[in-house]
């Protein structure tokens, strides 16, 4: 035991030898933290814009007015020169445009069907389709304003209006304020990253310089080197994990909703997974480049099918199936639902359990092949 | 006399660096199949579209007019449903358990107010733990309510057609904006992260002041040891181009001359930050995490790679400006995509040329002095 302590003391101050592993540690998630929870968001804003008034009548320049006064669009010129649209759009200066046509407001009084054009560099797909999508939204308001003046028009026609309205509620996140999911992923990110990249970096460190053979004549057991190598990761991931929810909670105000204890006690078992890959690692490498290399991959692979970046509802269906091999599916759901959701032990035990059963699977094997390798 | 010696320094150096490489098979399958990998993936899995979302009905009302609305749903592709009979106390199970996304209410009155020609409500509950999806998917009951409504009442009368034209993309496809980005972000990854992991190996393993005491100069230590690494960078931005042509149809319009130079600027650029990690850190673990701090994340999220910069908060916006990628972007989008010409991308290129001069600069500087030591 007090060889072990010995070790975890050697450790840590290997780990924090230099001061810009320091500042890595701890200042990489709060960078990571802030660019993720900024600026992963389907909302778009800003879109540039260019009008084209040909119309110029009270009814075109109110609608000029409501895309002017909103944030979704940036109005960057005024034309009613057609090449100059397209010039603009080719030199990325505008993404949209929208054209009034002359003669509008004479359709539109008559209800006659009054065109206008909306033109959009499709080549951001996502971005132009929201675009579109606000645009429309916009001149919808012009079509019908409100339901109000939707059931005066039936009103005033013979029939009644059979019309149904949606009341919506929007449960655990009622601003749709986008950090409130995005943060609980970067926590899943960020153990995963600690634990599994630093600790097989760490531990083939030791055999890329050659100290593994001093380890090993010293009289530290086999199961003691490895506790001494892996126990620094884990306190460190808990430590970046209270990071993360404190800054969390204090630039982006996301609450935990559910009990800490069991976000503590159900990360402790993912990083059963996490750790014991980063032995696995280490055992099948011998350079930290190559270790790097070989966890960066299982990173990204785990990351991708985890619906992280991408949601797993919007893969096609047999990348969701894929989905389940990816053990960071489990701690993800769990994350998010303890912390959204205030979820509970039960109605988490459908990740619980495979994610345990991964943890262990793992980290036994890995452990077993770590001690022959070793020895 | 004397520029023939150096060049066979160079090479030699570049010689031993390339057979490191080769040495480790894994690790060069790694840095290629990688991309190619995420090339595929996201490809093929990026979908703005989400179907058969769960969702539960509680249908209070059990008339013909309850019926026929939730046909409207169970008709669409989007949703799948079922009806869920326990009492209204227990819905949040629905969304705990994760077993309905979407909770359609209809009261037992919904069918008398219908009928009346007053409008009718019917409250839906939405999951919005994920925002991104919560909109979509209200935007997928609205459609399937309004198509209701229009279904019983006729086609209301529209004052405005609207005509969208969408020019380049016409279906909207995400591949032509992601492909040339990836290539951005490979660039960067192997030419930053690699050189710089690969000088401060040299330092860690002690064998620098070997190379030191060898009559070679600083520049040629370093000219030697990336120039494998500009290679692979090359090769593996083409390999992701071709595929993206060859399998995603991204068109390619401009001159892949003018793309080839400007790649090997922002390549120049990328390797630059690279050299300025490795002088000032010690070991490989930390220009590992500094690499991965400076480069991947910031090319990634704060370039236009995938969301738009304009979105973004001010801050932000203003540390993109020294993201290398967010130039690149508009370079190879530009070129590629809409055909720019040289003369229309003048600004970027400035900014890359500038970046490059500064990094390097204080790069070369900085590696004598710590030479000198």
């Amino acid at each position: 035991m007090r060889a072990l302590r010995i070790m975890l003391i050697k450790e840590f101050k290997q780990i924090f030898r230099t001061r810009e592993m320091i500042a890595i540690i701890f200042g990489l998630p709060v960078v990571q933290l802030i660019i993720l929870g900024f600026t992963i968001t389907n909302e778009v804003k800003n879109v540039s814009l260019i009008i084209s008034d040909r119309d110029n009548s009270r009814i075109s320049r109110e609608i000029v007015r409501s895309f002017e006064n909103t944030d979704r669009f940036t109005v960057v010129n005024y034309t009613t020169d057609q090449k100059r649209i397209e010039d603009a759009i080719q030199k990325w200066e505008a993404q949209v445009a929208i054209i009034i046509p002359r003669g509008f407001s004479q359709d539109y009084e008559q209800r006659r069907n009054a065109e206008i054009q909306l033109l959009a560099d499709g080549l951001d797909g996502n971005t132009a389709g929201i675009a579109l999508g606000y645009a429309q939204g916009i001149l919808q308001n012009f079509q019908i304003p409100d339901n109000i003046k939707l059931r005066a028009i039936h009103e005033a026609s013979v029939k009644p209006a059979h019309i149904i309205y949606m009341e919506e509620r929007l449960w655990f996140n009622e601003d749709l304020d986008n950090a409130q999911y995005m943060i609980p992923g970067i926590i899943a990110v960020l153990v995963t990253v600690i634990s599994m990249m630093l600790s097989s970096i760490n531990l083939v460190r030791e055999k890329e310089i050659g100290t593994l053979e001093q380890l090993m004549v010293t009289p530290l057991k086999r199961h003691e080197l490895l506790m001494g190598k892996i126990l620094p990761f884990l306190i460190l991931t808990f430590v970046e994990m209270g990071i993360v929810l404190i800054f969390g909670q204090y630039i982006f105000s996301v609450q935990v909703k559910g009990n800490y204890f069991l976000l503590a006690g159900l990360a402790f078992l993912f990083l059963f997974t996490t750790l014991g890959l980063g032995i696995f690692i280490s055992t099948i490498t011998s350079t930290q480049q190559q270790a790097m290399f070989v966890s960066w991959f299982f990173m990204v692979f785990m990351i991708m099918i985890s619906g992280f970046f991408i949601p797993i509802d919007n893969m096609p269906d047999f990348m969701q199936k894929l989905t389940y091999l990816s053990p960071m599916r489990y701690f993800l759901y769990i994350v998010r639902d303890i912390i959204q959701k205030d979820a509970g032990f039960i109605s988490l035990l459908k990740d619980i359990i495979p994610m345990t059963i991964y943890g262990l699977l793992i980290f036994v094997a890995s452990t077993i092949k770590f001690q022959k390798r070793v020895s | 006399m004397k520029k023939s010696a150096t060049h066979k320094r160079i090479l030699s150096i570049s010689r031993k660096e390339f057979l490191h490489i080769i040495h480790d098979p894994r690790s060069l399958i790694i840095i290629i199949i990688m991309p190619v990998l995420q090339l595929l993936m996201f490809g093929y899995a990026l979908n703005m579209e989400i179907q058969n979302i769960d969702m539960a009905v509680i249908d209070h009302s059990q008339t013909s007019v309850s019926r026929d609305l939730i046909k409207q749903f169970e008709g669409s592709k989007y949703f799948s449903v079922f009806y869920y009979n326990n009492p209204l106390s227990e819905v949040d199970e629905l969304f705990l358990n994760r077993k309905a996304r979407v909770i359609l209410i209809i009261d037992q009155d919904f069918q008398r107010k219908f009928q009346r020609g007053l409008g009718s409500s019917v409250q839906v509950l939405f999951d919005a733990a994920d925002p991104n999806a919560a909109t979509m998917i209200k935007q997928y009951v609205n459609s399937a309510i309004l198509e209701f409504n229009e279904s019983h009442n006729g086609k209301l009368p529209q004052a405005i057609e609207v005509k969208p034209r969408i020019w380049y993309n016409s279906d909207l496809k995400s591949d032509y904006f992601f492909i040339p980005g990836l290539v951005a972000l490979i660039l960067v990854m192997i030419s930053a992260l690699l050189t710089s992991i690969t000088i401060t190996r040299e330092k860690e393993m002690g064998t620098m002041e070997q190379i030191l005491v060898s009559p070679v100069k600083p520049v040629e230590i370093i000219l030697g040891k990336v120039l494998p690494y500009i290679g692979l960078a090359f090769l593996d931005g083409l390999l992701i181009l071709l595929l993206g042509i060859f399998i995603f149809d991204v068109p390619f319009i401009g001159s892949s001359f003018l793309l080839m130079l400007l790649s090997i600027l922002y390549i120049i650029t990328a390797l630059s930050i690279g050299l300025m990690i490795s002088t000032v850190v010690q070991t490989q673990q930390v220009a590992m995490m500094m690499a991965l701090a400076i480069t991947l994340l910031p090319t990634i999220m704060l370039s236009g790679f995938i969301f738009p910069l304009k979105s973004m908060p001010l801050l932000l916006q203003y540390i993109s400006y020294v993201v290398p990628a967010k130039y690149y972007l508009i370079i190879i989008r530009g070129i590629m995509l809409k055909g720019n010409s040289l003369f229309q991308l003048v600004g970027q290129i400035f900014f890359l040329f500038l970046m490059t001069l500064i990094l390097l600069g204080n790069a070369i500087r900085k590696f004598n002095i710590n030479l000198e030591k």
